[in-house]
């Protein structure tokens, strides 16, 4: 809301300088957002919470501002006009609480006589509000001035009476701004006999508006309850003045006072004819409400020790009156302009604004001691650390994205939309992580990146019974074979896979397995899908070259998805002594079928040698020279070990015997 | 030749050691079967009694000497040899070690972290839910009913299914007082969404929320625990200022700024308040017995300030120039 600094001082009857009444209205609630130069004046812009319907308006403010200040504030200026013509028109409440007053002015025979003031259409301009006509202008500065929205309407166009109802079911109404609404059966409206000539509380038709032809005018103004204003405009896609002010409460008790102010203005300018000001209101017309509280209530909340009279008085000052005392309980009357006050806590909050918070007591107890307990946080956080420590920097990306992002990949059933993205190229929930990671990499490959490791912990989102999955990805690049002077680093599949295996190490992950991979995204011989007990938790590899164009890519990346959730959270166990006999070792190298996986030869290697194994380890795969076609030679290192004796020659001659016959007769190996 | 000369050629000889193959004529020169020493004591059984003895040590000291002389030049010759290998293993010590490269936590983990480690010192559970929330969870159980003004506030973005990505981490509080029930004392880190792109706001961003629950919880308790954070993260040294404000949510509400020193300007860091007793009867608690406090800030704000960010945007451009800082 932008109102003229000079109007505020004028309201005050004060002029404090403008960054003590900004900094003063601040500490009561009330933000400034900006202050600009205007016409040798000052704009403030405020930004208003949506409770303080009040301050919606120069007295609101000033209101406000003298009670804070313990001044004298003068809320109302009583006009007494008294109108020669009589209203003609009936006026009828037929929407219940909807609308419960209404009370209108008819004017005709207008002719000006002096100068249009300048002060009004300054006022109206700093408030960004266009001067439409002369009497419009003159309620717009009353509503700028005293917070009471009015409207005024062509007449003459008007056929027979006003009535205030609810708009009938499929009943249309073109609006002042040229938008043709089709209203809903929760829509107030002003009508004639015929149709609706305004969508009441919020803006008029523009059927009835006011033009330089009008000749006889009827000024409204009303009380419109907040909750069938609320939302409606925002319905349609707009906001008017108007609708701002009676969606957060306009005083019940302004209406008639508003208009007279009004037509003390118009009178003083122009010479006109005006009837009596017809009021009508219905058995709905609220009542000021009463809240209860007692001092304990008060000081319980705020932690201080606060006297009852000065309770009373600062509520006082706020024209929130006890009006009953029974006991320690207090009965204060809440003005017909505070819509926002009705339980205690809404009291008290208005005690505190008023004290000052920063007067308010700091209590240094703990209210709750309480011991912390590791959680999800904690694991994820370890997560990071560990993907730090092996050299990946962490991204975040925005969890939505342009849904052909997810379409070139395949990865779009399922997915999730916004009904309102802020452009295209975040409107999809991101069904996997992989899209948001490549974009990073031709992002920096375009910055003259050529070596990259990230990983990214975030959700990725589906239709389905679980919407949302944790997961860690990260995603591994390097343009030319990886340069460094005294490392030979192969950023291949095993690379990415050690670094899986330990991080399932770290947090005590076994029952691990590795399948080729059956995910398309994937090379199809070259990556693999992890499996935690037979259940998919996710997959690493190449990515599939055939999707590199659509990605905007020219070479190959390394990834890995997997789902953190289906991490188990494995604290250390019971320690085991290691055996205190030592262990022995045979280095093994065979000839072995190419197909023949290391999983195989694992396996039976554990079948053929049951008793003291210990450890297996491969420490070289190779084929080519002097390795027949369809070959390949394999070199493991096996060790034995009892924890109760010291294994002899013979033993381990046995064992070793049995691990070549086994790879022998099972996976046709020959010993090198 | 007598006994004097021969130590006086055994001093010079000696200080002119410099190799093995040196050392060892100078032992066959002096203690060889043919050596001077070895023939000259041969000449022993020549003199007379009386002389023998006086001749015999003479000549003793004379061999040790040679001995001694024998085992500087050893362990002289040693070192040298040492020596000269290690000069071959010489190093540029200045090359790079061999590379493992070492990753960056995102700037806005790192200040989640910062946040999280002040409150779960305290004793504060770390607690998280769902992104996509029902209208129920964003808004109503928050006391912000359809058509509340304070929906506003909330740019919301709406999904295809009916159900929205939550604006603030607020749904966390009240799933987390439906399962833990009260007393409760719990922060909330999360990413949240709002319909909003300019320099300042991102349409995805980060709150920390935190929420307890007890019986007679006060504006004072609430008043030490942001002022303790502040002075934890910002330094103790630094001002600030509680103002009133408004969230659907809390009752009384307030806002928090800080004093930038540089700029001498007011800045807004965080909302916080009593828990309205309209949330903690719709969560299942009862507001006559159970009262609490609740704040919330924006992590990217805290992070701005921390390290001197000056478009929030640059935090989701994922930019390795910056993010390996």
């Amino acid at each position: 809301m932008k109102v003229l600094y000079s109007r505020i001082t004028e309201a005050i009857k004060a002029k404090p300088k403008i960054e003590n009444l900004c900094d003063d209205l601040t500490l009561i609630g009330i933000e400034v957002d900006e202050i600009k130069s205007f016409q040798g004046d000052k704009i403030i812009d405020f930004d208003l919470t949506p409770n303080r319907g009040d301050c919606f308006s120069v007295k609101g403010l000033a209101r406000d501002y003298c009670a804070y200040k313990d001044k004298k504030f003068s809320s109302v200026k009583k006009i007494s006009f008294k109108g020669e013509n009589k209203f003609n028109k009936k006026i009828q409440l037929l929407a219940r609480d909807g609308c419960s007053a209404y009370s209108a002015v008819s004017i005709s025979n207008l002719k000006l006589k002096k100068k249009f003031p300048e002060y009004i259409k300054k006022t109206l301009k700093a408030a960004g509000i266009q001067s439409i006509h002369p009497l419009v202008d003159i309620v717009n500065f009353v509503m700028l001035e005293s917070g009471q929205p009015m409207h005024v309407f062509d007449q003459d166009k008007i056929e027979g009476d006003i009535e205030v109802r609810f708009a009938k079911s499929r009943e249309k109404i073109k609006i002042i701004g040229e938008k043709n609404l089709k209203l809903t059966k929760d829509c107030l409206v002003i009508a004639d006999k015929r149709t609706p000539i305004a969508f009441a509380g919020i803006s008029g038709g523009i059927n009835h508006s006011v033009s330089k032809k009008t000749k006889s005018f009827l000024i409204e103004s009303a009380f419109f309850n907040p909750s069938t204003i609320k939302g409606k405009a925002r319905r349609y896609g707009f906001q008017t003045d108007a609708s701002q002010r009676f969606e957060r409460g306009v005083d019940f008790n302004l209406h008639e006072d508003a208009l007279k102010e009004a037509i003390l203005i118009i009178k003083e300018i122009f010479q006109a004819d005006i009837s009596k000001i017809e009021t009508t209101k219905n058995k709905y017309f609220p009542k000021k409400k009463l809240i209860s509280i007692s001092l304990e209530d008060v000081n319980q909340k705020l932690g201080t020790n606060l006297k009852e009279n000065t309770i009373k008085s600062i509520l006082n000052r706020l024209e929130i009156k006890l009006i009953k005392k029974n006991k320690n309980n207090l009965s204060f009357e809440v003005p017909s302009h505070r819509f926002d006050l009705s339980i205690k806590e809404d009291l008290i909050e208005e005690v505190a604004r008023i004290v000052g918070y920063d007067n308010l007591p700091q209590i240094k107890n703990d209210p709750i001691s309480q011991h912390y307990e590791k959680s999800d946080y904690d694991f994820i956080n370890r997560i990071k650390t560990f993907m730090t420590n092996k050299g990946f920097n962490e991204v975040i990306n925005y969890s939505f994205l342009d849904r052909q992002a997810l379409e070139n990949l395949g990865l779009d059933n399922k997915s999730i939309s916004l009904k309102n993205p802020l452009n295209n190229s975040l409107r999809t929930l991101r069904t996997s992580l992989l899209p948001s990671l490549a974009i990073n990499l031709e992002f920096n490959i375009n910055r003259g990146q050529n070596f990259l490791n990230i990983f990214e912990i975030g959700k990725s989102f589906s239709n389905d019974s679980h919407m949302e999955v944790l997961n860690l990805a990260g995603l591994v690049y390097d343009d030319e074979k990886f340069k460094n002077w005294n490392t030979d680093q192969n950023y291949d599949f095993y690379y990415l896979k050690g670094i899986l295996e330990n991080l399932f190490e770290e947090f005590r992950i076994d029952k691990i397995s590795w399948k080729k991979s059956q995910n398309v995204l994937l090379h199809p011989f070259a990556s693999a899908d992890i499996f935690l007990k037979n259940k998919l938790i996710g997959s690493v590899g190449s990515i599939n070259p055939r999707f590199l164009k659509l990605l905007g890519l020219n070479k190959e990346f390394l990834y890995f998805e997997i789902k953190v959730e289906s991490l188990p959270k494995n604290d250390l166990g019971k320690l085991i002594t290691p055996s205190i006999y030592p262990i022995s070792q045979r280095d093994f190298s065979f000839e072995i079928d190419n197909k023949v996986s290391f999983e195989q030869i694992e396996n039976c290697i554990h079948i053929s040698s049951k008793d003291f194994l210990i450890g297996l380890q491969i420490f070289d795969v190779y084929d080519g020279k002097n390795i027949p076609d369809g070959k390949k030679s394999v070199a493991f290192r096996v060790s034995w070990g009892s924890n109760k004796k010291t294994l002899s020659e013979e033993e381990i001659n046995k064992e070793a015997n049995l691990i070549i016959s086994g790879m022998q007769k099972k996976l046709s190996a020959i010993l090198r | 030749m007598d006994l004097d000369a021969l130590k006086a050629n055994l001093k010079k000889d000696f200080k002119k050691i410099v190799s093995q193959e040196e050392l060892n004529q100078f032992k066959v020169k002096y203690l060889g079967k043919k050596g001077q020493i070895t023939e000259l004591s041969k000449n022993i059984k020549n003199l007379s009694s009386k002389e023998k003895p006086t001749f015999g040590k003479k000549i003793g000291e004379l061999r040790s000497l040679c001995e001694d002389f024998l085992g500087f030049a050893q362990e002289k010759i040693d070192l040298q040899i040492i020596n000269e290998a290690l000069e071959k293993d010489r190093i540029d010590v200045t090359l790079p070690g061999s590379y493992k490269s070492q990753g960056k936590l995102h700037p806005l983990t790192i200040t989640t972290k910062k946040i999280a480690d002040f409150f779960s010192s305290k004793g504060y559970l770390i607690e998280d839910g769902p992104e996509i929330e029902s209208d129920y969870y964003n808004f109503d159980a928050l006391n912000i009913p359809k058509d509340h003004p304070a929906r506003d506030m909330h740019d919301t973005f709406y999904l295809e299914n009916g159900n929205l990505l939550r604006t603030h981490t607020s749904p966390v509080q009240i799933r987390a007082i439906e399962k833990r029930g009260a007393p409760l004392k719990i922060i909330c880190p999360g990413k949240v969404y709002r319909s909003d792109a300019d320099k300042t706001h991102t349409p995805m961003f980060h709150q920390v929320e935190g929420l307890v629950i007890s019986e007679n919880v006060n504006f004072g308790h609430l008043k030490n625990e942001i002022m303790t954070f502040i002075d934890f993260f910002f330094g103790p040294d630094t001002r600030l200022r509680f103002r009133p404000s408004y969230f659907p949510f809390t009752e009384p509400s307030a806002e928090v700024d800080i004093m930038d020193k540089k700029s001498n300007n007011w800045l807004e860091i965080m909302g916080c308040g009593l828990v309205h007793p309209n949330v903690i009867d719709m969560a299942g608690l009862d507001s006559k017995k159970f009262s609490g406090f609740a704040f919330g800030m924006g992590i990217e704000r805290m992070a701005k300030l921390l390290y001197g960010i000056e478009d929030m945007r640059s935090l989701f451009s994922n930019d390795l120039k910056f993010l390996s800082q």
